[in-house]
């Protein structure tokens, strides 16, 4: 079998990259690195320092620091609401297409967060901070409450929470009279 | 994409409550009647001398004076002379030869009218009842050439005879006849004017006095008594007095019908014909048709009707020497015909009608002058149903043949029919004019099915499911026709293009209407322009008027109660056919466990009375106060369905409504007291609800009072007084059970109440409102479930209209002296307004006038949101109401074509595309750029 042929001119070009060149001949502005350099100097003249001083986190502070992640993305939804409120309080009470969708994604975001509640923690997940992330899973769904609270609070305002007496007056029915006088003409 | 929602959303909101364009002559229905014309009163004759076309003009037995082209039985036009139809009057019409006038007397007033347009010309006031009308065919110098004078006798305590100026109306001369003879009748001869009076003997027989008068001064110019020996013992033998001919006279015969007497007028002598039976049986009947007018030749019919058949014989008058002799005989025919004068420049000639045939002869022999068959599959005359009352004709005279004869004839079911040359033009259901009572009945097939129905639903399982397979077999052999048929309505109801015969909406009720001369007529509201059946319910003596009262009894079954049997009688609405008392299901499908109570009106007290063992008990009785009388009791419908047991307002609170089926509106006034007071009842125990008394009302104007639901709405005229000027003012009330809202009053959740033992009372809630115009009778629209918002029906008997009020206008929540808050605004209620002006959509006559209705009744149709309305009393006038819109039907308006364009512009659009869309996906995949 022949020897592959050498690969061509733009296979090199492609693997190789230039070396980095300023284009003018003005050196580069205090505190500027170019992102070659950057590249170089962290994979070559910087790296080994670096190595040296940085220790690979250890697996309680990684624990902590995936808790607090997971604190910010539990107390997210509580975040919106303010804006969810306005938003909801500035499409008014009347029955539009607007408000309805608006209404119905409301009520979805909250359950489908709640329902994919375990994939959303489930990277923050580590041994032994299983009870702390109870509390933060906690957090999430009280927090998704508040936000569908806000959607029950929009759909009774607009009237479509059965708590009135009329909403219930279809189940009541007429007295029947015990006596029936009918007119007989004389 | 919101586009297309926000257009659907603009198509369905309706703009305005109305009657639409396109529906306004399909969805109603109206007959302009006249009513039943009278022999006496009815003829042909051309409003204008120039031109040959004649109109058939009639003063009905209902006191319409009208005009009708014999053309297409169209009416020119017609005024409701006067509204108490009182049967006992005499009425009167007539037309100088050649003039455009038409005098009408009826009552105490003569009226005279332009023939051609029917304007009124003038109007003239007798001192008492009309005996009767002539117009003085004389020519003298007195006389205004153009308008003939008029001659009219009145009775009462100072009976006289007067000529009024044919062109205005003033009196030329009055005589007044000061002997005490009764007056009868007023004739003129081309010189003289008679009045023939009848005078009482001593013995109790009648004596013909005559009188003449000089026509230029009224004067009496000579006085005779006719030997009539003691043969007249009532005026009822008299058989006519020619008025206007050349040569007027006077027949009368025995009571018994033996002999016939004829004296001309002004000479004494009195010549006898027996009456010849033709070895029949005698006579029950004689009438005498004789021309109108001074230039024809002096001759006249007598017409002679036995129980079976008919004859006549033709007299000719001398007119020099007044002697009258028989000429010819007409011969006898079994059946009833009828026979009728016209004439034709001098020439008279007789027309008969029989039930297959019309032939006309002249009077001068009896030679045939034209013959014609009465060709007509469809009409009454011919299937036997009907005989021929009276008739009048109008001849065409080529040479010497009769070439056309036009005769308006009067059927005995009512119709009035138009022969010409024997085929029918065209027929007015007359009898329609003189309805009493009338109700909505299902057709029959829709009452079978409903028979069908309540019997599977109350056997047992088995049995009603073997009962439902051999029906669902039975109409298995339908399915070949239903097919064949269905193209067809496929067709129909994609064009729009008339119904197909099916009533899937339940608007082909049929309206069982009562006559007050004892006919049955019914009416299909889904082809109102035939009559379904007519048949005489009863036989009524002269002058009796029928006081009868129509009402569904079951699906299908009309009751009809009235003065004259015991007990109702039950009529299969469909047929017509009169069916046993134990034939009619029971009308409750649903056991019924309440106690019965029934409240009747007798001799002006209201009772109310409880069955028992022991007969009838009386439970209570209203308690008049003295002076006080009932002016009317409206008893809250029986079937009155309602569908929400309270109000929701606008904060989504429940006011409840005070919903009692027994309850009744009375209305009763002061004797020597322009007072009304209004009571809302209780019917079981007789408490009053409600009560309210106005003073100072107008006791003439109408009063009218409806009761639905749990409201009331009543209508009277108030007269001025110092601070108010004269007014209509309706009044309408709505009881709650608590005014509290979310509060049922004092029972709350109870599941039954009797009124008897809990004497809850509603809370009223009433305002008043000024409207423009009285209100003749009201009613309330009527839907299957009662979803639907009601409509006060309100005839308006001076503009001739019905209007239907929106119930949320006159709605007595309606805020007072503040703009409604947004709550109020949210339930529909707007600023009280004192007066509310009917605006032109309500109408629902529209363009038509509708003439003399006297009651509207209303039923549901098996669409929730359609009632159907018919109103009679003079006219008849039907229409569908949809207080709520159409909301459960497509409109006219809805485009079938554009749909059905659409779907198939989608699917050839679907299958064009399809296969471009696939090739391009895969190309998509293959192919790189």
């Amino acid at each position: 079998m022949a020897p592959p042929p050498p690969p061509p001119q733009w296979v090199l070009d492609l693997n190789s990259t230039p070396p980095a060149q300023s284009r003018f001949s003005l050196p580069d502005p205090p505190g500027y690195t170019p992102q070659t350099a950057l590249q170089s100097k962290s994979s070559k003249s910087k790296s080994q320092p670096q190595t040296v001083s940085r220790k690979p986190p250890t697996p309680e502070e990684t624990a902590t620091l995936k808790l607090k992640k997971a604190w910010e993305i539990a107390l997210a939804p509580a975040k919106q609401l303010p804006m969810n409120a306005i938003g909801m309080y500035m499409t008014g009470n009347s029955l539009q297409i607007f408000s309805i969708m608006m209404v119905f994604m409301l009520f979805k975001g909250p359950v489908q967060a709640v329902l994919g509640i375990n994939q959303t923690f489930a990277r923050f997940e580590t041994e032994g901070k299983k009870e702390e992330m109870l509390w933060v899973k906690l957090a999430f769904v009280g927090c998704n409450m508040l936000a569908l609270a806000l959607g029950i609070w929009k759909v009774n305002g607009m009237g479509l929470l059965p708590t009135t007496r009329s909403d219930w007056l279809a189940w009541e029915t007429e007295r029947v009279p015990l006596e029936r006088a009918y007119f007989r003409p004389s | 994409m919101l586009l297309p929602i926000y257009a659907a959303v603009i198509l369905l909101l309706r703009p305005a409550l109305a009657v639409f364009a396109d529906e306004a002559w399909t969805v109603d229905y109206h007959h302009a009647l006249l009513g039943l014309p009278k022999q006496s009163t009815t003829f042909f004759h051309r409003p204008d001398p120039s031109s040959r076309a004649s109109l058939i003009y009639t003063l009905s037995e209902q006191g319409v004076v009208g005009a009708v082209n014999p053309r297409d039985g169209g009416v020119v036009w017609r005024h409701l002379l006067n509204s108490s139809r009182d049967a006992t009057q005499s009425s009167f019409l007539r037309a100088g030869d050649a003039q455009d006038a038409i005098v009408s007397g009826l009552g105490g007033q003569v009226t005279a009218f332009s023939a051609a347009d029917g304007r009124v010309d003038w109007q003239h006031d007798v001192p008492d009842a009309l005996v009767d009308l002539e117009i003085l065919e004389l020519e003298d110098g007195r006389g205004t050439p153009g308008a003939k004078d008029t001659l009219c006798m009145s009775a009462g305590q100072h009976p006289t005879v007067q000529r009024l100026d044919g062109a205005t109306g003033v009196v030329k001369w009055e005589h007044k006849i000061e002997s005490g003879d009764t007056p009868y009748q007023v004739s003129a001869s081309t010189t003289e004017v008679f009045a023939i009076l009848l005078h009482k003997t001593v013995l109790g027989y009648i004596k013909i006095k005559v009188i003449t008068l000089d026509p230029v001064t009224g004067r009496k110019t000579d006085e005779y008594t006719l030997s009539s020996e003691n043969e007249l013992a009532t005026a009822e033998t008299i058989l006519a007095v020619g008025a206007n001919s050349a040569s007027p006279i006077i027949a009368w015969t025995d009571s018994a019908y033996k002999t016939l007497r004829i004296n001309v007028i002004g000479k004494k002598a009195i010549v006898d014909f027996p009456i010849n039976t033709l070895g029949g049986r005698p006579p029950q009947r004689v009438t005498l048709h004789a021309p109108y007018l001074t230039t024809s030749l002096a001759h006249f019919l007598v017409h002679y009707q036995s129980l079976d058949s008919d004859w006549a014989e033709v007299y000719h008058i001398d007119v020099k020497t007044g002697r009258v002799e028989k000429a010819y005989d007409l011969p006898k025919i079994e059946g009833r015909s009828s026979f009728s004068t016209s004439t034709n420049g001098a020439n008279v000639y007789f027309t008969r009608v029989t039930k297959d045939q019309v032939f006309t002869v002249a009077s001068t022999s009896h030679g045939i002058l034209g013959r014609w068959n009465v060709d007509s599959p469809t009409s009454s005359l011919t299937d036997g149903t009907a005989r021929p009352v009276h008739a009048v004709s109008e001849v065409s005279v080529k040479g010497e043949s009769v070439s056309a004869v036009r005769s308006a004839v009067l059927l005995s079911s009512g119709e009035w029919l138009l022969l010409r040359n024997g085929s029918p033009q065209w027929t007015r259901p007359e009898i329609l004019a003189g309805t009493v009572s009338a109700a909505f009945a299902l057709p029959s097939e829709v009452s079978d099915l409903v028979n069908e129905l309540q019997e599977e639903a109350h056997s047992n399982p088995v049995s009603a499911y073997v009962h439902r397979v051999t029906r669902h077999i039975g109409d298995i052999q339908k399915l070949p026709s239903l097919l064949t048929a269905l193209p067809q309505r496929f067709v129909h109801g994609f064009l729009g293009t008339g119904s197909d015969g099916s009533d899937t909406f339940g608007f082909n009720n049929i309206i069982v209407s009562a006559t007050s001369d004892g006919h049955l007529v019914a009416v299909d509201a889904g082809r109102p322009s035939d009559i379904l059946w007519s048949s005489a319910a009863v036989i009524l003596s002269s002058g009796q008027v029928w006081k009868v009262r129509v009402e569904s009894a079951a699906p299908g079954i009309v009751r009809v109660i009235d003065d004259i049997s015991p007990m109702p009688t039950f009529f299969n609405a469909s047929t017509g056919a009169a069916i046993g008392d134990d034939e009619v299901a029971s009308d409750s499908a649903v056991p019924n466990t309440a106690v019965e109570v029934d409240f009747t009106l007798k001799d002006g007290q209201l009772y109310g009375t409880t069955a028992s063992q022991s007969g009838h008990n009386d439970l209570w009785q209203f308690g008049l106060q003295k002076g006080e009388t009932i002016l009317s009791l409206t008893p809250r419908p029986v079937n009155d369905p309602v569908a929400s047991i309270g109000k929701v307002l606008g904060d989504r609170k429940v006011l409840y409504k005070y919903l009692n089926p027994n309850l009744a509106l009375l209305a009763t006034t002061y004797a020597g007291q322009s007072r009304v007071s209004i009571y809302v009842l209780n019917t079981v125990s007789g408490a009053i609800l409600y009560s309210n008394s106005h003073r100072n009302i107008d006791l003439a104007a109408p009063i009218a009072a409806t009761l639905s639901e749990n409201w009331f709405a009543y209508s009277y005229t108030a007269e001025s007084t110092s601070t108010a000027p004269k007014g209509h003012q309706l009044v309408v009330g709505e009881l709650f059970e608590s005014l509290t809202s979310n509060d049922r009053g004092l029972l709350d959740a109870a599941t039954n109440v009797s009124s008897l033992a809990s004497s809850t009372q509603p809370l009223t809630l009433t305002q008043t409102y000024h409207i423009p115009e009285s209100i003749s009778k009201m009613s309330v629209t009527q839907t299957r479930q009662g979803i639907t918002s009601r409509q006060l029906l309100a005839v308006l008997a001076e503009s001739n209209a019905i209007v239907g009020i929106p119930r949320g206008v006159i709605d007595p929540r309606r805020p007072v002296n503040r703009e409604p808050t947004k709550d109020e605004q949210a339930e529909g209620l707007f600023r009280y307004t004192p007066v509310i002006d009917f605006d032109p959509k309500w109408y629902l006559n529209h363009r038509r006038e509708v003439l003399g209705v006297k009651d509207v009744i209303t039923s549901p149709a098996i669409l929730e949101s359609t009632s159907l309305v018919y109103a009679y009393g003079l006219d008849v006038f039907g229409t569908r109401l949809n207080p709520s819109f159409n909301f459960d039907m497509l409109g006219k308006d809805f485009n079938k074509f554009q749909m059905l364009a659409t779907v198939a512009a989608l699917a050839v659009a679907t299958f064009v595309v399809a296969p471009l869309v696939q090739r391009k996906q895969i190309n998509q995949r293959w192919q790189f750029t």
